[in-house]
């Protein structure tokens, strides 16, 4: 096309005719294109998974033996129709506030905690409600469960935190939900590591420091990513607890 | 062209592309946003926040890479150029649309802690020294602090004020811009991302920025004009007559870089900046209309003869010497002041 035949646009004038059905199919072009990337960019989400806070059970109070140690939980010694009677839960705050500084929470202690589930597979945590309606201390006396060493193990998976993970948010775990789950740590939440092969019976493991106490900062630098680490595993009650040596802990590709 | 500043001087051609943009956004959200949830059918529902987050965050993400696409598009095909004409809007949604997508990420991801949300932001993850799990997030801040520096500069009294040089410069940060939401999303979503047709879709879309680039500058590069050597005489040789034509322009390189844009108007050259006072816009790629030079971007005119923009515009470009010598055009590379009056030389005395 000569440079005189062309079409000249000048934005504050008609479109010249010559124009007219390119710039409609140009338009068109950009809103199928628009379109189609809205259906492949939503469809192609990953499966968070079936977990979440189960409001639909309404709150729950049940009674058990805290124990406080990595973080604390509860060894349930009168359950309900939704939490048996031998579980053993994780507990937390509201939001990304954990329970270990709450002083009621020590060893042994009988409690009668009230609060709503949160719930993926096996694993289960209760979000204590606010303020004295969440714990109350009983002058019950009872024991935990005997721990049942299981041995040094290598283990591959995450590390998360364990309230996102139980579906606070969905999804609730790897790389791009690393900064939440570590503010969830900053914030006393039990982290938890989900192994890529269930290890007596349990994908989902408490994890815990070298000395039995909580997780060191030192090894946030791994959570969401995909982990091998060594760790001192024990059953306490039903539930797995991980006492990992954070010397040991390294990325896997 | 203004001669006094107004949030918009819309036209009708301002409506229909934004019209246009605008319906194909709201699709974009609509369809991701309300059908896809229902399309997916999985075992658990993806938070409506991160859902929300994620659907303006691609969005975005696509109208960064339109916008880069338009002007090489242009480029290589002119009929693109009305595209390009109104791209200010679409850059301004865009930054709207991407800190729609940072107030729900910072709302859900950040919130409900002890800390300050955007304190939180920036100390949450600190694993700067990997590459698996490094703190993404920064990334994004980067991109949304330049899509917001330039949505806010984008008015022409911005363009005016920092001279079009530095805001032209200023805006180039649109492609430190897409770098970096490439990198955002490539250390988020897509680290954990386990079906592939999102990570593909970003590719190709990075892909297609790159490539029309590149075939822009070997255009430019295969038809541009290459810098014409000063003669003896300290004048540049532009062209010979015959191969003008009336209305239109022979765009000359000088050696200092400069273009001159070489004018034929009812038998007579006149010759002035090839650059628009406007954006920098190719003068010389544009025609006489009404007897002005019009540009092809957005359609600022100047008489010819002067350089200047009609009254009661106050636009001025450089304007040039020319000298005939039998049918050969010569133009003095010595720029005149913006404004200055040059007789035009007839090509048939």
């Amino acid at each position: 096309m000569t440079q005189k035949k062309k079409p000249f646009f000048v934005g504050y004038l008609g479109i010249p005719k010559a124009l007219k059905g390119f710039l409609l199919k140009a338009s068109l072009l950009i809103f199928a294109g628009f379109a189609t990337g809205g259906v492949l960019a939503g469809v192609s989400q990953d499966d968070p998974g079936e977990a979440g806070f189960r409001f639909d059970f309404g709150r729950q109070t049940v009674s058990g033996v805290i124990q406080a140690e990595p973080y604390p939980i509860l060894h349930v010694t009168k359950g309900n129709e939704r939490i048996k009677t031998g579980r053993t839960i994780m507990l937390t705050g509201q939001g990304k506030s954990g329970v270990s500084g709450n002083k009621a929470l020590s060893e042994e202690t009988v409690v009668d905690a009230t609060g709503i589930i949160l719930k993926r597979g096996d694993l289960d945590m209760l979000q204590l409600a606010g303020g004295k309606r969440g714990i109350k201390i009983t002058e019950a006396k009872d024991e935990l469960p005997e721990s049942q060493y299981l041995g040094k193990w290598r283990l591959q998976g995450e590390i998360c935190d364990g309230k996102c993970l139980v579906g606070a948010m969905q999804p609730g775990r790897g790389l791009a939900h690393k900064a939440c789950a570590i503010l969830c740590l900053f914030g006393d939440i039990p982290p938890v590591f989900v192994s890529t092969q269930p290890i007596e019976g349990s994908e989902f493991m408490l994890v815990g420091g070298p000395d039995g106490g909580p997780l060191p900062e030192s090894t946030y630098d791994y959570i969401g990513q995909f982990v091998e680490v060594e760790a001192e595993l024990e059953r306490r009650g039903d539930m797995l607890v991980m006492l990992v040596d954070p010397a040991t802990l390294k990325a896997v590709k | 062209m203004s001669v006094k500043y107004i949030p918009v001087q819309w036209n009708s051609n301002k409506w229909k592309y934004n019209a246009v943009m605008l319906s194909a956004v709201f699709a974009y959200l609509w369809i991701f946003i309300e059908l896809t949830p229902d399309i997916m059918q999985n075992e658990g529902r993806i938070n409506s926040q991160v859902h929300n987050a994620r659907a303006f965050g691609s969005c975005a993400f696509f109208m960064l890479t339109v916008i880069l696409c338009i002007g090489p598009l242009a480029r290589l095909d002119e009929r693109f150029l009305p595209l390009l004409y109104n791209r200010r809007h679409f850059g301004v949604i865009a930054a709207a649309i991407g800190v729609t997508h940072a107030f729900y990420i910072i709302n859900w991801y950040f919130a409900f802690s002890k800390s300050n949300k955007y304190e939180a932001l920036l100390f949450a993850n600190t694993s700067y020294g990997q590459l698996a799990g490094f703190p993404f997030e920064i990334f994004g801040v980067f991109s949304l602090t330049c899509m917001l520096l330039l949505a806010v500069t984008s008015h022409d009294f911005w363009l005016k004020f920092l001279t079009p040089r530095i805001w032209k410069n200023v805006h180039y940060l649109i492609y430190a811009a897409y770098i970096s939401v490439v990198a955002h999303v490539s250390f988020g979503i897509l680290q954990d991302q386990q079906d592939n047709r999102l990570t593909i879709a970003i590719i190709i879309s990075a892909l297609a920025v790159a490539v029309l680039h590149v075939l822009a500058a070997f255009k430019e590069r295969k038809t541009g004009d290459v810098a014409a050597k000063t003669l003896d005489n300290n004048l540049v040789r532009v062209c010979d007559v015959s191969e003008m034509i009336d209305g239109y322009a022979k765009v000359i390189k000088l050696e200092n870089g400069e273009r001159v844009a070489v004018y034929l108007q009812k038998d007579k050259l006149s010759a002035i900046s090839n650059a628009c006072a406007h954006q920098n816009g190719p003068l010389g790629e544009g025609k006489i209309i009404d007897c002005l030079v019009t540009c092809p971007w957005h359609g600022f005119q100047y008489n010819v003869k002067d350089g200047s923009s009609p009254a009661p515009f106050t636009e001025k470009v450089p304007t040039y010497n020319l000298h005939l010598d039998g049918d050969t055009v010569f133009v003095d590379p010595k720029a005149n002041p913006p404004g200055t009056y040059v007789e035009p030389v007839a090509i048939n005395p």
